[in-house]
């Protein structure tokens, strides 16, 4: 907690003739991340790939490009055995391989032929009406056609030029087919180009345009029916080839990062030197395997971490179970580095405590943690789980802060007295009890806390936990300076915050009647003096500039109440409108409107439950706190080896 | 001369006006400038999925802005 796991560096050599073995029991084992060699002037070379490893790569793109036709999702099947599926890889594969070529190339030349066949219907559509054998159409000598679409009427004009024509037109598609003598041609073009005449191409077909639409379209129907039945063969094929799909695409993915590591790591002639990292209560657990493997031929060492090495040490998080669904949070900001503290156990506190306290009702925590747990139940995914999980975090503490505000759904659960008057809350007769006075505004702070009645004291006191909890970073932010760079470095960096508000603090409290004393208010200017020359010195000119950011950024914790209240002003809204405005004396038809005003609207609401006070509790996190002393950027724990899914050894 | 009649407006009505104007003007503001942010922190997450943090934190700085408005507008009424 609070720090990364530990971690070794190790150093595994051994002879060349070992590096098979090794590399399996490494693999099993998926504890130990190899570093890359790069290659220097020492003499040693990257090595070859072992095994099969091209004959390996084809099978897995062939493997991979058949699952992805095939459209087979991640889902759990039954485990395979490994080794029996190696053995009967190569024949399966070049089976299926066939058998879905196959069903493609037909595929595809059925699909090539309902193109062919769409595109002459709409060549033929316009003819459709006509009812004129397609062959009729060539092979004149002495008469000319004009196929096409025109506007308009124009047997008139035609029958002026010649007698001898003949005519058919289809008035609703506008389509007509003429033949006139070749001797007018140029007369009758100049008449149909006044009307708009489009000449349209003749299908190279013979019959009677209706009855060869007729024909192609039964046989578009057949081959669509032919396509059908390949796309069911097809998912025939994906349900029959699943788990061999899936389990096959495991096992090379495994054999092809098995035949790649050489090309990580350091060899010579004969010997190989694998050079990378572990945690270190897993080290000896390393060493054990692989001396056992090699029967002690293969030497693993420790060795020490230089400085500069641990900007690439590998991070893993070292928390406790509960907290972990946090480090989702953490990992969207950016992983912590080796020698950083890992804030995740302290926002598992204070984001859940913002969330709270900003959305503070017993309402919307039940209704936010039932839909949370539904989630969690139905989704199955991995990564939905740990966001549940912050969620149920979340709702929790809204419910704790739900009952000390005492709401319901935007209810008040205690009447209030207020000018006089009380106003009745959700529960008869329970009405809020004074506590003491607030010291702003002219409060008095209650039991339940309302918190629109209490404005003042809220705004100052949120401000004061953003007071709070900023020093609380700048604390951490000197612990991680001290551990990088040294006490005199986090003194003038993070020191000098502190001792900065300190002055602030003894010059206002000098100057305010409270305690009126000018040794004080000199005192305070003093300090703070001290701390603004510290802070140059460590921060340089930006320090300073930052300086006004104590102000702002404890002011900005009075979102905590000004988002709550924003949250509770819509709740009640919409119980107004569904229970004062809508609702009806007797029961009808407008009972039932209230009732899903008053459903839909606090389903939206508890929507935006989730978005806004999740956001702003976020950024207090991102912002506020981790500006104080979070880096981040370090780099994942990503141990060579697999977790299997769908085969087993 | 005509009589000047002095219309006294509540005050309550001015702090109410002044109350909108605070967070109205204060969302635009905040809204203006998380549109630049937003749009260069969807295209650097385009670019770089791991980037959402940092764009997440970027674009909800200005936040701030309507918050205090916010607050101010709460002072008022």
């Amino acid at each position: 907690m609070l720090k990364p796991k530990q971690m070794s560096r190790a150093l595994i050599v051994g002879h060349k003739d070992l590096l098979e073995e090794t590399i399996e029991v490494l693999h099993q084992i998926n504890l130990f991340q190899i570093e890359d060699y790069i290659e220097d002037d020492s003499g040693l070379k990257i090595g070859k790939p072992i095994g099969k490893g091209d004959a390996i790569s084809r099978s897995l793109i062939k493997i991979r490009s058949i699952a992805s036709f095939l459209e087979v999702k991640d889902e759990p099947v039954k485990k395979q055995n490994a080794s029996t599926l190696l053995r009967d890889l190569d024949s399966t594969l070049e089976k299926l391989d066939k058998e879905v070529s196959r069903k493609t190339e037909t595929r595809s030349g059925l699909e090539a032929r309902v193109k062919e066949i769409e595109s002459l219907k709409k060549e033929l559509l316009p003819f459709a009406d006509i009812p004129l054998d397609l062959d009729l159409y060539r092979g004149y000598d002495n008469l000319s056609i004009f196929p096409g679409s025109i506007k308009g009427d124009i047997e008139g004009e035609i029958s002026s030029i010649t007698k001898s024509y003949e005519l058919f037109s289809d008035h609703k598609s506008g389509t007509i087919v003429l033949f006139v003598p070749k001797i007018y041609t140029e007369d009758i073009s100049m008449v149909l180009s006044d009307h708009g005449y489009r000449e349209l191409k003749v299908p190279e077909q013979k019959g009677v345009p209706a009855e060869i639409i007729s024909r192609i379209d039964a046989e578009r129907t057949d081959l669509l029916r032919q396509i059908d039945g390949i796309d069911a063969d097809i998912r025939a094929l994906k349900d029959e080839y699943k788990e061999f799909i899936l389990a096959s695409n495991e096992v090379l993915s495994i054999e092809a990062d098995k035949s790649e590591i050489p090309l990580h790591i350091a060899t010579s002639e004969s010997t190989f030197i694998i050079e990378g990292w572990v945690p270190s209560d897993s080290y000896n657990k390393i060493e054990r395997a692989v001396s056992r493997a090699t029967q002690d031929r293969v030497f693993v060492s420790q060795q020490e971490i230089e400085h500069e090495q641990e900007s690439i040490v590998p991070v893993e998080y070292d928390n406790p179970k509960v907290v972990r669904p946090l480090q989702e949070i953490m990992n969207l900001y950016s992983r912590p580095r080796y020698k950083e503290l890992d804030p995740t156990a302290l926002i598992f506190i204070s984001f859940p405590l913002f969330y709270g306290m900003i959305l503070g009702d017993i309402g919307y925590a039940l209704v936010l943690l039932t839909l949370a747990l539904t989630v969690k139940k139905v989704v199955k995914s991995d990564a939905v789980k740990p966001l549940m999980n912050i969620l149920i975090y979340c709702q929790i503490s809204t419910f704790l802060f739900g009952i000390l505000y005492g709401e319901f759904l935007g209810f008040p659960l205690a009447g209030v007295v207020s000018h006089g008057e009380i106003q009745a809350g959700l529960i008869p007769g329970f009405n809020t009890i004074d506590l003491l006075a607030s010291p702003v505004g002219g409060e008095m702070i209650t039991y339940p806390i309302h918190r629109n009645h209490l404005i003042m004291t809220m705004i100052v006191f949120t401000a004061l936990v953003g007071l709070i909890h900023i020093n609380f970073g700048y604390i951490l932010g000197f612990i991680n300076e001290n551990r990088k760079h040294g006490i005199s470095a986090a003194l003038l960096e993070k020191g000098s915050w502190l001792i900065i508000q300190i002055g602030i603090l003894l010059g206002v409290l000098g100057y305010l009647e409270v305690l009126r004393s000018e040794a004080v208010l000199y005192a305070g200017i003093a300090i703070f003096l001290v701390g603004f020359v510290m802070l140059l010195k460590g921060e340089g000119v930006k320090g300073p500039i930052e300086l006004p950011s104590l102000l702002s950024n404890s002011l900005s914790y009075t979102r905590l109440i000004a988002v709550g209240l924003s949250s509770i002003y819509i709740a009640s809204t919409v119980n107004m409108i569904a229970f004062q405005m809508i609702w009806p004396d007797k029961f009808g038809l407008m009972t039932v409107f209230a009732i899903l005003v008053f459903i839909f609207g606090h389903a939206l609401n508890a929507v935006l439950s989730i978005i806004a006070p999740g956001l702003h509790a976020l950024r207090l996190q991102y912002v506020e706190f981790f500006g104080k002393f979070y880096e981040g950027g370090g780099r994942k724990y990503d141990p060579f080896g697999y977790i299997r899914k769908y085969t087993e050894e | 001369m005509a009589v000047e009649t002095a219309a006294v407006m509540d005050p309550a009505g001015l702090k109410a006006i002044g109350a909108g104007l605070a967070v109205g003007l204060t969302g635009i503001a905040s809204g203006i400038a998380e549109r630049d942010i937003g749009s260069a922190a969807i295209g650097a997450m385009a670019e770089n999925e791991a980037l959402f943090g940092k764009g997440l934190i970027l674009t909800v700085i200005p936040e701030t802005i309507v918050i205090f408005g916010l607050v101010v507008a709460l002072l008022i009424s």
